[in-house]
């Protein structure tokens, strides 16, 4: 216990300084400002913030980019609610009733408990974090190299199977991914693999100007040509209009606490996240419910148990993160190549090792969090306001600072086009239904699940068999091997089995 | 004909996905291979291309027709693109030859229009303004090693 004190104090000592709180401060404000503006993605902010990251403090860059990352996951639902035009992805279905509930004059109830909730469920996922990751990392501490593939593995077939896209699909953009993640010198034999002579190559793609092109490009591209304003309700929201009345609270309480738990446990899971959490929470709420007919015309708790659930995934994201190095989704991802750059190496050890950067981290949160309740309370009028600067003249500023902050990481001019090639990919794999975040995973792990895999087989002297043998390792190749056969089994069931209704395409 | 038609997404996305696989194969095959116990090079990337290529065929077998029509882009999105596409490569450029400032103005300006309702002046204006600001936030502010002009 005493221990638990001394780290919380430690972490407290950096999240509480002059720095610590600047930057999380910056992270959380500008996590919100991309939250609420539709079209500007986490992603491309993370591009933008780059020259910043490396001239600062490792611990203060992290404490930044988790801010902007739960911060946007605030922000996203003010759009949502206000003109049913989710500001993020994960905050579509906040939508589904608070747009209603807007529409009923109830906009200021909906956005208060959102906050709310949104603060339980990051309570909870922080609480999570803490509890977890230090004993979850002092088992992997005593993993080789079996373990370590048969966990990124499941992480990997985690992602192409319970994602949002078709499995087998999301299975190939895995393996393109990795098969990306193997361009360069190769460590063991010291060959340079699929860089066709190229010797900007032979370090491997820029994780950063790879990432940026998946997700950001098509983003800026989607809502680039856009002509129409979206309109804003021009009602003034006043705090005193916003306070939910008690039988709001009575109905919030318990999806607030399952949204949590549903949250904590998808953002735990490598590859899945805060979006499958959301649809999840939402189908439960909705039969759980006393009066499942209010929902999609204003309930509640079709508000808060997404919120909850988006907020808790977002911090629980960070378990696997911290405490294995393995990251469950791309930002997650570019946290780690943060983390690279400035000579720390991810992994089950960076508690033990930097505990001021894990410990300030998880302080950061709770201090970001309180943050983040006063900037979406009092200050909401401010965000409701500044979605109507046309994104017409915002964009562009947005590709700018891309440019620059892609540049800045190498000073390398080829990392912008290769920024632009990825762009083009991801517009490509969209037009043909491919999931780009499995590609993702696939290109950040690819190097690290080789390296173990040669290592497994040398170790073992050729044997396969000992993925199975090995007690952790074998569990794991189970569930891994049980939830790939599932996937596959489903999919063939519904290309193959007889016609049944329509198959609803998500 | 008309049962490929139905199914072109499917093939489509198959034959791309067998196309990346065998040429990872290919050129996988040309490291070393080394075996189980002691993996060369060419293991590794091999194994890759052989998944790919049976999702391909898994893809293809199963191909069914499609309930949505493909998305194909509107003007507006492939005008979006080609100015989006110039902005980037006109910064990525310009910017060791003629500085920061030239690029950013050439990005932004290129990337303004993008947008039809954009005007030229709108567009210039902006593309200014921006540059003068991150040329000051970022080679004065913040000290990054790119030239200003």
């Amino acid at each position: 216990m005493s221990t638990l004190i001394n780290d919380l104090a430690l972490g407290l000592s950096v999240a509480a300084s002059v720095g610590g709180l600047l930057y999380c401060f910056l992270g959380v404000f500008l996590g919100t400002v991309v939250g609420v503006l539709p079209g500007i993605g986490i992603m491309a902010t993370l591009a933008m913030l780059m020259p910043i990251t490396y001239h600062i403090d490792p611990n203060y860059a992290l404490i930044m980019l988790g801010g902007i990352y739960y911060g946007a996951s605030y922000g996203g639902s003010t759009a949502s609610i206000l003109m049913n035009l989710p500001g993020t992805a994960t905050s579509a279905v906040t939508g589904l009733d608070g747009y209603p509930m807007a529409q009923q004059g109830r906009a200021g109830q909906a956005l208060f408990m959102t906050a709310i909730a949104s603060f339980v469920g990051s309570i909870f996922g922080v609480l999570l974090l803490v509890t977890l990751s230090v004993p979850l990392s002092r088992v992997a501490l005593k993993f080789g190299p079996q373990e370590y593939v048969a966990l990124m593995a499941l992480g990997l077939i985690a992602a192409s199977v319970i994602g949002s896209g078709r499995t087998v699909r999301s299975l190939a953009s895995v393996s393109l991914g990795l098969a990306l993640g193997l361009i360069g010198l190769d460590l063991n034999s010291g060959v340079a693999r699929f860089t066709f002579g190229q010797t900007v190559l032979f370090d491997g793609l820029p994780l950063v100007a790879v990432a940026i092109g998946l997700f950001g490009l098509p983003e800026i591209i989607a809502n680039a040509g856009r002509t129409d304003t979206p309109k804003v309700n021009q009602d003034k929201i006043r705090l005193r209009d916003m306070l939910p009345t008690r039988t709001d609270w009575r109905r919030s309480g318990m999806p607030m606490v399952r949204g949590s738990g549903i949250g904590a446990f998808f953002g735990a899971l490598p590859g899945t996240g805060g979006l499958v959490a959301t649809f999840v929470s939402y189908a439960v709420e909705a039969r759980c419910s006393r009066h499942p007919e209010e929902f999609g015309k204003g309930a509640i708790e079709g508000v808060v148990a997404p919120e909850a659930a988006n907020n808790a995934a977002v911090q629980a994201a960070f378990i696997p993160t911290l405490s294995l190095g393995i990251p469950g989704d791309p930002v997650m991802a570019i946290m780690l190549g943060v983390m690279m750059v400035h000579g720390i190496l991810p992994g089950p050890d960076v508690i033990q090792t930097s505990p001021d950067l894990f410990w300030g981290l998880i302080v950061s949160f709770v201090i970001g969090n309180l943050m983040l309740l006063v900037l979406n309370l009092p200050l909401v009028g401010l965000w409701v306001r500044m979605l109507r600067i046309p994104y017409t003249l915002l964009f562009p500023v947005i590709v700018a600072l891309t440019c620059i902050g892609i540049y800045s990481v190498n000073y390398q001019v080829t990392d912008v086009f290769v920024l632009l090639a990825f762009g083009f990919l991801g517009l490509g794999m969209k037009a043909l239904r491919f999931d780009v975040a499995p590609l993702l995973l696939g290109f950040v792990l690819g190097p690290m699940i080789e390296e173990y895999f040669r290592r497994a087989l040398i170790v073992s002297g050729g044997d396969m068999m000992s993925f199975l043998d090995r007690p952790i390792a074998g569990t794991i190749t189970v569930i891994t091997g049980a939830l790939l056969a599932w996937a596959l089994i489903r999919a063939g069931w519904k290309q193959f089995g007889p016609r049944r209704r329509e198959v609803q395409d998500a | 004909m008309r049962y490929v038609i139905d199914r072109l997404e499917d093939y489509i996305a198959g034959l791309v996905t067998g196309v990346i696989g065998a040429f990872i194969i290919t050129e996988g095959l040309t490291y070393r291979m080394g075996s189980l116990h002691s993996m060369g090079p060419g293991y590794f990337p091999v194994i890759l291309g052989a998944i790919m290529v049976v999702l391909a065929l898994f893809m293809v077998i199963s191909a069914k027709p499609a309930e949505i029509a493909v998305a194909r882009p509107e003007g507006g999105q492939l005008r979006g693109m080609a100015f989006l596409a110039a902005a980037f490569a006109g910064f990525a450029l310009t910017v060791e030859s003629l500085g920061m400032l030239v690029s950013v103005t050439l990005a932004v300006f290129l990337a303004s229009l993008a947008n039809r309702q954009t005007t030229l002046v709108t567009a210039l204006i902006l593309a200014v303004g921006t540059a003068v600001v991150s040329a000051l936030v970022f080679r004065v502010g913040l000290g990054l090693q790119i030239k200003a002009f």
